[in-house]
Order: structure tokens, then sequence, then C-alpha cells
């Protein structure tokens, strides 16, 4: 008897519309793919030549010291543009976990800790860092002057290579940049919902897998979720202390946002610099007026939840391995280890089960169809 | 002679503000009067207050949080005075949705006063 109430009980739950305000709520997540907006910063962003020097050098591994890695190496196309592991490696092991490229010209900070404030210059850490690419703007530079087919092709985009070897580098950066804002996901199962409920398609909204509904339901409901996983790209693009243990290993820790603002505001590369191609530097607000905060320690940029069942392992530091696991963490948080001065948000959510399941069938629906990235196919020699 | 001490009793220490160029929200205090203008909000996205203080006071800076968070805005904003009592705020952004509280805090005559608005964003 129990149990054919239960079941009677669901069926009715499952049936009840949304709210209004849930609608409202659902519908601010889409519509998805946005428009296509260039980067003033970036004065080739959506330049189609530059987008192709910009796919060569991605996957060109003799930009680095050892001539075995390249942007590739970590950012997989096949994995959604990341690797699979908990931390990255290039040429050494890297403290974070590598995040995904998909989407990523909607971001207004790139990296875990946001310590810059655009594509183009967030592609110089990685061609720098020891750890993973050890290269130079020598040697970047070099490349560029002396390859008969990139050089050509640098020509057709920038024109003469300049006599300086830093601004080679950041032309390289900026095609790298251009290449990268065309990894944007496909529809998912969410977003055919998300349209029919806002048309009022009831044949649409049927399609929806029931749990995957219901998962959303907690996640606009009492997970409040969306507070932080905002918009078309579930994401609000900013940094938050979510609980996940500071350590890298004993003794030494990441301090994540608070380090990455000192970092942005030291770069000469940012957009206050004189790289930014944006000279009424509109881009520039975010870097202007940020400010560094006490509570900055142990923030991580909340990062955009599509394709998200194609990323694991999951947080800065990819130390959970599975969907199931994220959503374990955020039923169990303690309390006690967020910041006694931060935010009150996050509370242990307590699911059970069945709604553990749920939300987990919900992320699984904001993925799309499959991975859209097809290499194009080498044109003839540059001439 | 009656009539006008009554005319001043009646009317309020703040007289209202006016910011020229379209519809105004307005905040009022015993002895301040705020009219402020602003964009749309949007989650996530940079917007700029402008706003009259009445009468002109020595300063004022404009700031936000969100009080049952416990947290303020990952930007500070930077006011600039335009002439007459007239603002511009620019930097500010709200990060979540939920309900912020502007704050404009108006030095004058040596005493700070401070007015506050709610804000929901959805």
């Amino acid at each position: 008897m129990r149990f054919w109430f239960g079941l009677l009980l669901a069926a009715v739950q499952s049936a009840q519309a949304f709210s209004d305000a849930e609608v409202r709520a659902i519908a601010s997540h889409g519509p998805w793919p946005p428009a296509f907006r260039a980067d003033p910063s970036n004065r080739v962003s959506g330049n189609p030549q530059a987008i192709d020097l910009g796919e060569r050098l991605f996957f060109e591994r003799r930009l680095s010291a050892d001539g075995e890695q390249s942007c590739s190496r970590c950012h997989l196309p096949e994995r959604n543009w990341t690797d699979g592991e908990q931390r990255a490696r290039g040429i050494a092991l890297v403290d974070r976990n590598t995040p995904s490229l998909s989407n990523v010209r909607l971001q207004r900070w790139f990296g875990w800790d946001g310590a810059h404030d655009s594509l183009w210059s967030q592609a110089i850490r990685p061609i720098l860092d020891a750890k993973e690419m050890g290269s130079s703007a020598a040697r970047v530079a070099k490349l560029l002057r002396a390859d008969a087919d990139l050089s050509c092709r640098y020509r057709k985009v920038f024109g003469p290579p300049a006599a300086q070897d830093e601004k080679l580098l950041v032309d390289a950066v900026k095609a790298i940049a251009a290449f990268q804002e065309t990894m944007t996901s496909g529809r998912s199962a969410f977003d055919d919902f998300r349209d029919a409920l806002v048309k009022g398609d009831k044949a649409g909204v049927a399609n929806y897998p029931e749990s995957a509904r219901r998962g959303l339901a907690i996640f606009i409901g009492r997970g409040s979720c969306n507070t932080c996983h905002v918009g078309p790209a579930f994401t609000n693009g900013e940094f938050h202390d979510t609980g996940i243990p500071f350590f890298i290993e004993p003794g030494r820790v990441d301090p994540g946002r608070r380090e990455g603002i000192k970092k942005l505001l030291a770069d000469r590369f940012n957009l206050l610099g004189p790289y930014n191609d944006d000279r009424k530097q509109s881009t520039a607000t975010g870097t202007k007026h940020v400010v560094l905060e006490h509570r900055n320690f142990g923030e991580f940029k909340v990062p955009s939840l599509r394709n998200l069942a194609l990323t694991a392992p999951y947080m800065h530091n990819g130390r959970l391995e599975t969907l199931r696991e994220v959503v374990d963490h955020y039923s169990n948080i303690s309390p006690d280890r967020l910041h006694s001065d931060g935010e009150a948000i996050l509370k242990p959510l307590k699911l059970g089960e069945g709604e553990s399941k749920d939300l987990v069938a919900f992320l699984e629906s904001l993925q799309d169809g499959g991975n859209n990235y097809r290499r194009v196919a080498l044109a003839a020699d540059c001439r | 002679m009656k009539r006008w001490l009554l005319l001043v009793l009646l009317a309020p220490a703040a007289q209202a503000c006016e910011l020229p160029g379209g519809p105004v929200q307005s905040i009022n205090s015993a002895n301040v009067a705020i009219a402020y203008r602003m964009a749309p909000l949007r989650v996530g996205e940079h917007f700029a207050v402008e706003f009259a203080v009445c009468p002109a006071p020595d300063s004022v800076t404009l700031d936000a949080w969100m009080p049952d968070h416990r947290h303020g805005m990952n930007y500070k904003p930077a006011v600039a005075a335009l002439g007459g009592g007239r603002y511009r705020a620019e930097g500010l952004m709200f990060h979540m949705p939920g309900r912020w509280e502007l704050v404009f805090e108006v030095r004058a005559g040596g005493r700070t006063e401070r007015l506050a608005q709610s804000v929901r964003l959805e």
C-alpha cells in the first residue's frame, strides 16, 4: 500500500508544472548557443585566417622547450578540451586540474584563480610556465620567423613580424585565442526542454526525462545551485570557496583567487597594459575595479556545467572523480570548514539517494550530442 | 509670517532631488535626498549608477552587499563627481541573484549619513 502511495505521489509531483518563478529561472539558462561577439581586446578575434593560424599553434609542439608539449597535450578535443587527469602534466606535474576550454570565450576571468583577464593573455602563462611548456618569447618568435608556412600565415594575419620577440608572442596567443573562441558546445537535452518550456510546447517538455526534471527542480530550488551557476553557461564567472581542501601536498597550500588577483594586477599583459587592442578599455572594467580581500583565499572559479559529464575529475584539484562525488560533496559539506567571515550560502543539502541520482541526471542532461570539433583539413601550403 | 513657519515645518528636511535624463528612483532621509538611475541589471555584468545628492555633499561613496549572504561585491566602484551634486559610479557588479543592498555614504558638514536601498535580482 505504502509503495503504491509513494508511486502515486511521485507521479503527481512529476506532473506538477513549474511555477512562474521557476520557469523564469529555467529560462535564464538559455538560449543556447549564444551569438558570437568578437573580443575587442583582440584585433584578430573572429578573423578566419587568425583562427587557422591559432589552430596550428594550438597543436604545435615546437612551441615548447622540450618539443613534446602543446596546448592540445592537456586540452584534448575528445575530452571536451580537458585531459581526464587529476592534475595537469606538462614538462612536470602542475598543481591544478586542467580546466575545459569549451565555451571559454564567454568567461570574464581565466584560469582557476582568474589571474588573467583575457583569453589571449591567459595563453601566455602555460607557454612560459616551466612546469607546462617551459618556452620563451624568443622561442615562439623564432618559430614564427623561421618556419616558412607559419611565417607566411602570420604575415597574412598580422603583417610583417615586429622586431621585438614579445610582440610576436602576443600575436601568437591572440591567434590561439581566436581559435579557442570557436570551441562552443552544442545543444543539449536541457536546451530542448528549456526552449519547449518557454514556448509552451508540452510535447517538447514531455521529452525531457523525469529524473533530470526532478534534478533541475533541486538545482533551482532547495539546492540553490543556480546562485553561482547562473545564465546560459551555468556560471557567474566569479570565485567561491566550496570547501575543497587548500592543500596541494603537506605544507603547501593553493591560495586560489587571492594570489590570482595579485598576479593579475602585476601582469603587464593585462587589459590595462599596452597590448589591449581595445583603445577605450571597455573590456578592462573588471581589472580596474577588482578588489583583493581576505576571503579570496581558497576561492576558485565557478566552472561552467555544460558538457560536465565529459570533464571528470572535478574541482580545481581534480580530487572528486565522478559527478556523484560532486553531488555528495555538496550534500554533506561541512559549514565549519568554510570561512567564518565568508558567505552563508553553502549548507549541507542532505540529499536522499533518489535526489542525488536525479541531480546527477540533470547535470548529465547538459551534455551536447557529442564532440563537434573537427580539425580542418590542412589547407595547401601558404603562399 | 505664521504661514511661512508652518510651511517650513511641514516640508521634508531633504527636498526632492532631480537627475535630468529620464525616470529615477529615490532614497530620502531627514537630511539627504538621493535620486539615482541605472540600466536594467543582469547577474554577472558590470553596471554604472548615475545619481544626484541634495543638498550637494562634501563627498559620497557607493557600495553594495548581500545582507543574507554577508558578503559584498567583488569590485570596488569608483565615484566621479560631475558637478552640481551629480555623480557617476562605475565598476559595480552583482555576481549572484538575490537581495542586494545599494549603500550610499554621504559626508556633509562633518557628519556621515548612510542611505541604503534594497534591490532584488533574479
